[in-house]
């Protein structure tokens, strides 16, 4: 075949190239991490798709790399933002702080396994909702596709934490990525993360993700304060006093010194 | 009230010749069975297909099941026939809000303001005979000038009259005739068999032979004295139900009976341009205790295919009811529809900026998923978030009902300075100490510390607590407090 064939064959049938993917046309949603962004096709989490994202053990800042793009999504769009069965309360007070607009949190507890892929399906595909997050435990391969169906059906980002022990096998998820501590870091301002599935790409090397937040604000270490006992005062005492003496002001810090 | 003085009155008489059988049996193509309702151990009324196989009106029961075995029977009930009577003048509302109800089978309609919007008498009665067809009713229209003489030529099967009600009646046998029977014989023994023949004697010999009743009657059918009609008051409470030949023991075979149904309630809500948010489904048999299920919306909503599937979902989940023979739907709760009016300037250049018509579209997917998710999970199931102004970490969060969101945007009033973790665990756990160090089967390392949080000494939930943010040696970080009171560690949060 020649050079002038293969160009005609290129220009007439819309022959698919891998390497044509542009990311450009791929809708996504900002991680708000440049390093990540810069992995990921269409600088994003995929807007309609599932992502599936591996830890090994909860804790670790999962849930503090979507923050920015749940916050940005909570601005920027009117649609709710589905927690499935979080394994803990998503703490209001935390949500807010990451930015996100707590009237588009919407939680939603199924009591059946039947129930919880059904309430995931659905609302993935009803496109009310502009991300859906879950943490479905023993979900099976056939599962996961339909759910990346309803997720392009219902343009929407759709979450799954899963155990990092199924990262060997595959899964029809658009993009998949390991999360896991960075040993380096001892407070935990950093996390490193490695796609390993992304659409027209090899896995990546790891990326360093820096956290940028209140948690890792310096603070003196006030530990040595654990080796004196509390003085606990009666509470029962102050609650059916009238006048509240000086002596009874709470203690501070500087009385324990 | 109105009066039927003007020349220009159109009444409009609706006959249900086979209501009796009808409230047990409503025709649909489908339907083949032969029901016959009894009265007074006789054959009274009975449906086409036992019309067509020869059972007569007044035979006995025993000479109709020689005929056919198949042939069910009904005793008469009078009241259910009246309620549904009332439930048809409901329907009948949304054509007009002058609606009559004539005892035994008949509805009186006041049709003569709404002739311009339905485009003409031969619409209107298009619309309500499709209408009533497909609720399964068999209807005789009557047209006339006064509302008596309407009724009358409803059950008499005359054609439609929009001249002077008197010269109408001309041909009118008197047996047609509202009045007593033994009127009617004196009539029939003085030679007069129509009411041309009637109208002609002088009034006050009429009125002295055989009554004042006899001729008031008379001059309101004629349209001479005014006949004020008592409507309908627009009672917006919703009541159907459909009644089954043989007992059904599939529930998923009722879906169709419950569509038929929904559609009623759809057309009375559309009549009224009313919402309903919730309405109740009652499975009942005659020896079984009946099964009630009630559909909750999370919006006020008119539409059937929702309403269909959101039963459905609630249908599924009934499991101990062996059989059903009757299906009521009832809906007491209403609303006021928003008008559904669409942007005139949709998809031109000069449509709203701020795209509200889309909006209201999302908004209704939005709507409809929590319906599901509701009736499916429960309504306990799904809720929303919301700060709350307290230093307990427990009770700075709230869950919050779902009503109308996600339509606007909360912004909380003020912002924990503080670090928060993103889970918190719905009760602390106690960890293990060890020298006075938190240990969680491994080393806890604190990271950050300590917030004091002191709190609510003057309630009754007082809190005094240090916490602190501590890295376990696997990598989490969590956050955790010491219990000031009994000098505990607990785990209270996870920086996820």
């Amino acid at each position: 075949m020649s050079m002038s064939d293969l160009n005609h064959l290129m220009q007439s049938t819309g022959l698919w190239r891998a390497s044509s993917i542009d990311s450009q046309y791929l809708e996504a949603c900002p991680t708000g991490f440049e390093l990540l962004d810069r992995e990921l096709p269409g600088s994003g989490w995929p807007a309609s798709g599932i992502t599936e994202l591996l830890q090994k053990q909860a804790g670790i800042g999962e849930l503090r790399i979507l923050t920015p793009a749940l916050a940005h999504l909570s601005h920027s769009q009117t649609r709710w933002i589905l927690f499935v069965s979080p394994p803990y309360i998503p703490y209001a007070p935390a949500l807010a702080q990451a930015g996100i607009d707590l009237g588009r949190v919407l939680i939603c507890q199924p009591k059946s396994a039947k129930d919880y892929l059904w309430v995931i399906e659905n609302a993935l595909s009803s496109q009310s909702c502009s991300a859906v997050i879950a943490w479905p435990a023993g979900i099976l391969e056939k599962q996961i596709r339909r759910l990346q169906v309803a997720a392009k059906t219902g343009n929407c980002l759709g979450v799954l934490f899963r155990p990092d022990s199924v990262s060997v096998n595959a899964s029809p998820a658009e993009l998949r990525i390991r999360l896991r501590t960075h040993e380096h870091s001892k407070d935990n301002s950093a996390m490193v993360a490695k796609v390993i599935k992304r659409f027209g790409r090899w896995e990546s090397s790891d990326i360093l993700l820096h956290f940028d937040d209140e948690l890792h604000r310096p603070m003196p270490d006030f530990s040595e304060l654990l080796l004196q006992p509390y003085q606990a005062r009666d509470f029962e005492a102050i609650k059916h006093t009238r006048t509240i003496q000086p002596a009874e002001h709470p203690p501070t810090a500087y009385e324990y010194q | 009230m109105s009066t039927s003085k003007s020349n220009e009155d159109i009444w409009l008489c609706l006959h249900f010749p086979d209501l009796p059988v009808e409230v047990f049996s409503r025709q649909s193509k489908t339907q083949q069975t032969p029901v016959v309702v009894t009265q007074r151990q006789r054959v009274a009324f009975m449906n086409p297909s036992a019309r067509n196989i020869g059972i007569l009106a007044g035979s006995s029961m025993n000479t109709a099941l020689t005929i056919n075995q198949q042939v069910v029977s009904f005793e008469r009930n009078d009241q259910k026939e009246l309620e549904k009577l009332e439930q048809l003048a409901q329907w009948a509302y949304q054509f007009t809000p002058c609606v009559t109800i004539k005892p035994p089978s008949s509805l009186i309609l006041d049709v003569s303001g709404c002739m311009k919007l339905f485009k003409g008498l031969g619409n209107l009665k298009a619309s309500i005979g499709s209408g009533l067809e497909k609720l399964g009713f068999r209807v005789s229209m009557g047209i006339n000038r006064t509302p008596l003489s309407a009724l009358l030529f409803a059950e008499a099967g005359m054609p439609d009259n929009l001249g002077e009600a008197k010269e109408s009646l001309g041909s009118v046998p008197i047996h047609h005739l509202r009045i007593d029977d033994n009127i009617k014989d004196a009539l029939h023994s003085m030679g007069i068999s129509s009411c041309k023949q009637l109208l002609q004697l002088p009034v006050d010999g009429l009125n002295r032979r055989y009554g004042v009743f006899f001729t008031d009657y008379l001059s309101r059918l004629t349209g001479e004295k005014p006949d004020p009609q008592k409507f309908i008051s627009d009672r917006p409470r919703f009541r159907s139900d459909v009644t089954f030949m043989s007992d059904v023991t599939n529930l998923e075979s009722l879906v169709f009976p419950m569509k038929r149904l929904l559609g009623e309630l759809q057309a009375f809500l559309t009549g009224r341009q009313l919402q309903v948010n919730q309405f109740s489904f009652k499975l009942s048999h005659r020896s079984h205790q009946p099964k009630t299920f009630t559909v909750f919306l999370a919006n006020p909503d008119n539409d059937q295919p929702m309403f269909l599937m959101l039963s459905q979902l609630q249908l599924e989940k009934i499991n101990d009811l062996p059989e059903v023979d009757n299906l009521a739907l009832a809906a007491n709760h209403f609303f006021k529809a928003e008008s559904d009016s669409g942007d005139l300037f949709h998809g031109t250049r000069f449509m709203q900026k701020d795209g509200k018509v889309h909006r209201k579209a999302e908004q209704a997917k939005a709507t409809r998923l929590i319906n599901m998710m509701t009736a499916r999970l429960g309504p306990q199931s799904c809720f929303g978030l919301s700060a709350a102004n307290d230093h307990r970490p427990e009770l700075a969060w709230k869950p919050m009902r779902i009503a109308t969101k996600p339509s606007k945007s909360m912004e909380p009033e003020h912002l924990e300075p503080n670090v928060r973790p993103l889970f918190l665990l719905p009760d602390p756990k106690q960890l293990s100490s060890a020298n006075r160090h938190p240990t969680l089967s491994g080393k806890l390392e604190l990271l950050q510390g300590p917030e004091r949080i002191d709190f609510g000494w003057w309630d009754d939930n007082p809190v005094a607590r240090d916490y602190y943010i501590a890295r376990h040696s696997s990598g989490s970080v969590y956050w955790i407090f010491l219990n000031l009171k009994n000098d505990t560690w607990y785990l209270h949060g996870i920086f996820s």
